[in-house]
């Protein structure tokens, strides 16, 4: 990479930026769901947390991780739709008219969605804050809660931009988003702890990656650093991103050609 | 010597993966300076033939040069060199006009002072300092086009690129943006190649042309040069007092000396008077008006038309670009309409 395509990175990273605090409502945009869940969901559970077996903790502080990542794979529809936008406008083909470094097109977007998702997990945050949640690791937890969601967002947004850039079609993106949601969050550990899950969800969950994101935030809020957890949903986090973004790269060079 | 080429394209197809072919076999070359035309009807491959030049477009054969460069090998310098407005008005609408420009000369690595610079020089040219602070959202569609326009402009292109830079907009932003293009292209030196579905503005602004339509470049030359191979122009001439009360003998008279006046190749009678077919009928108006004045016939009013770019289009494909081009405007209007709300 050269020293344009650092200029680059940053000049679209800052114009999705803009666009998006000139539009708040687009941080709103996909957290309408997590935020039902934060505050319905967890209170038609509640007792959920009375059932013998379960940690000696409310039901929201439980379910408290398992909201955040929701909320990040719902958000990383955002940039597939955001590609598609940018192919339908016309905008992409003006921008590869130009000499801009073409890797930064996309690591403008990733950075943006990143940052993006950070502020919506910190809305997350202080309503759940606001609810009663407390931090065991405190500040530090979660700094690290945040970097995680932001890794985990930009794995997960390469599977929403190779889907976009495929299908060019933000349907198929919505659509695809909206199939994954529900199995993924039900058969993984983000609204229950595992020993709660009928012995099949159990198998699903162990090769679902929400789970293994949820159980080191999880840790985070509620016991302390658990360094296998974290390690683990970094490894699974690194493997996602390896193969999404690969498929994003692949799909983009084509379309760039 | 002349100047050099600034474009070259010798044989130039294009495919699509889907099997249709859009550009089929074209060639033509652009001088440096020059304001050049691509006419044709809605899909004859303007568009196509245009994103092949800009390389946002891999051509199946042929070549193509830009300025001495290859289209293949030096698409990256190619692109420094040349501005770019496609057919649809691309701004990013949540940015201001001036950032929309400044953005765009980011891409063009231009950056702090000399772009600064460069964006105040263009909102003042383009007529958009008073509003440079505004959401381009909040542009009217003449402003639009003007400040895409100038994103193409920001790097100094010696070449600009310009897909129907006047479709859909109304008769006073469009003569407007005819004005800015002449300005670029007779001040600044600016190439321009510009495609067109319209006639007039092909005739208006362009020193050469391409005619094409389904994908075949067909007739090239300057507006003037093409319409004079259509054949004459058609001089009216009406007599004074009418036909009805000329004395007898008169009309023929008037058709005699008319015929005889070196140029005419033809004359007819009409209702009221006659009609003379002729090349160049402008410079023979007055010749007319000397023989009859010479012969005491009193005329009420000489007038001639010439030819059109549509009777070029006409002649060589056997129909009329106006008939084509309100059809597919009117389906094509409407399916954009139906995108844009959804």
């Amino acid at each position: 990479m050269t020293y344009d395509t650092f200029y680059d990175i940053w000049y679209l990273f800052v114009r999705a930026t803009k666009k998006l605090l000139r539009n708040p409502i687009l941080i709103l945009f996909t957290m309408f769901q997590p935020i039902m869940f934060l505050i319905l969901f967890t209170q038609l559970f509640s007792k959920f947390s009375n059932l013998p077996g379960f940690p000696p903790v409310s039901y929201l502080q439980i379910a408290f991780a398992g909201i955040i990542f929701l909320n990040a794979i719902l958000a990383a529809l955002q940039s597939g739709m955001s590609i598609v936008e940018d192919i339908d406008s016309g905008y992409l083909s003006k921008m590869l008219s130009t000499p801009v470094s073409r890797i930064s097109i996309l690591l403008g977007r990733l950075f943006s969605d990143a940052t993006r998702l950070v502020i919506q997990s910190i809305i997350i945050i202080l309503l759940a804050y606001a609810l009663g949640v407390s931090i065991r690791t405190g500040v530090v937890g979660l700094l690290l809660t945040l970097i995680t969601v932001a890794f985990f967002g930009i794995a997960w947004s390469g599977i929403s931009l190779a889907i976009g850039l495929t299908t060019k079609k933000s349907e198929t993106v919505s659509a695809v988003g909206s199939i994954l949601t529900f199995p993924l969050l039900f058969m993984s550990t983000a609204l229950v702890p595992a020993a709660f899950l009928p012995s099949w969800m159990q198998i699903a969950s162990n090769y679902n990656p929400m789970s293994y994101a949820v159980n080191a935030v999880r840790a985070l809020t509620n016991t302390g650093y658990d360094w296998g957890a974290i390690g683990s949903a970094y490894a699974v986090i690194a493997i996602i991103a390896v193969i999404s973004l690969g498929a994003t790269l692949y799909q983009f060079r084509k379309l760039v050609k | 010597m002349n100047m050099p080429d600034i474009i070259t394209v010798d044989n130039l197809v294009l495919v699509y993966p889907d099997g249709t072919k859009a550009v089929n076999n074209i060639s033509f070359n652009v001088k440096n300076g020059e304001f050049f035309g691509f006419l044709g009807p809605n899909g004859a491959g303007k568009s196509t033939t245009i994103k092949v030049l800009t390389t946002s477009l891999k051509k199946t054969s042929g070549s193509v040069t830009i300025a001495g460069l290859d289209i293949d090998k030096d698409a990256g310098e190619i692109r420094s060199l040349i501005g770019v407005q496609s057919q649809e008005t691309v701004i990013e609408p949540d940015l201001t006009g001036r950032e929309n420009l400044v953005l765009q000369g980011h891409f063009h690595r231009m950056r702090g002072r000399p772009l600064d610079d460069r964006v105040d020089e263009l909102l003042k040219l383009l007529d958009l300092s008073d509003v440079s602070n505004k959401k381009a959202s909040l542009y009217s569609g003449g402003m639009k086009k003007r400040l895409d326009l100038g994103s193409a402009l920001v790097h100094k292109p010696k070449l600009l690129f310009l897909d129907e830079p006047t479709t859909g907009l109304d008769p006073q932003s469009r003569a407007a943006i005819w004005e800015y293009l002449e300005a670029l292209n007779k001040q600044e030196g600016i190439t321009i190649f510009l495609t067109t579905q319209y006639l007039e503005e092909a005739d208006k602004l362009c020193q050469c042309l391409s005619i094409i339509d389904h994908g075949e470049l067909i007739v090239s030359g300057s507006p003037m040069e093409l319409k004079q191979q259509v054949g004459g122009d058609t001089i009216e001439i009406t007599l004074a007092n009418g036909t009805r009360t000329v004395e007898p003998g008169l009309k023929e008279k008037a058709e005699k000396i008319t015929a005889s006046i070196h140029g005419v190749t033809k004359v007819v009678d009409t209702n009221s008077g006659l009609a003379a077919y002729a090349k160049n009928a402008g410079n023979l108006i007055p010749e007319i008006v000397r023989v009859f004045d010479f012969n005491k016939i009193a005329i009420a009013s000489v007038s001639f038309s010439s030819p059109t770019l549509d009777d070029v289009f006409l002649r060589h494909t056997g129909k009329r670009i106006r008939s084509q081009e309100l059809v597919q405007k009117s389906a094509y209007s409407s399916r954009y309409r139906g995108r844009r709300n959804s």
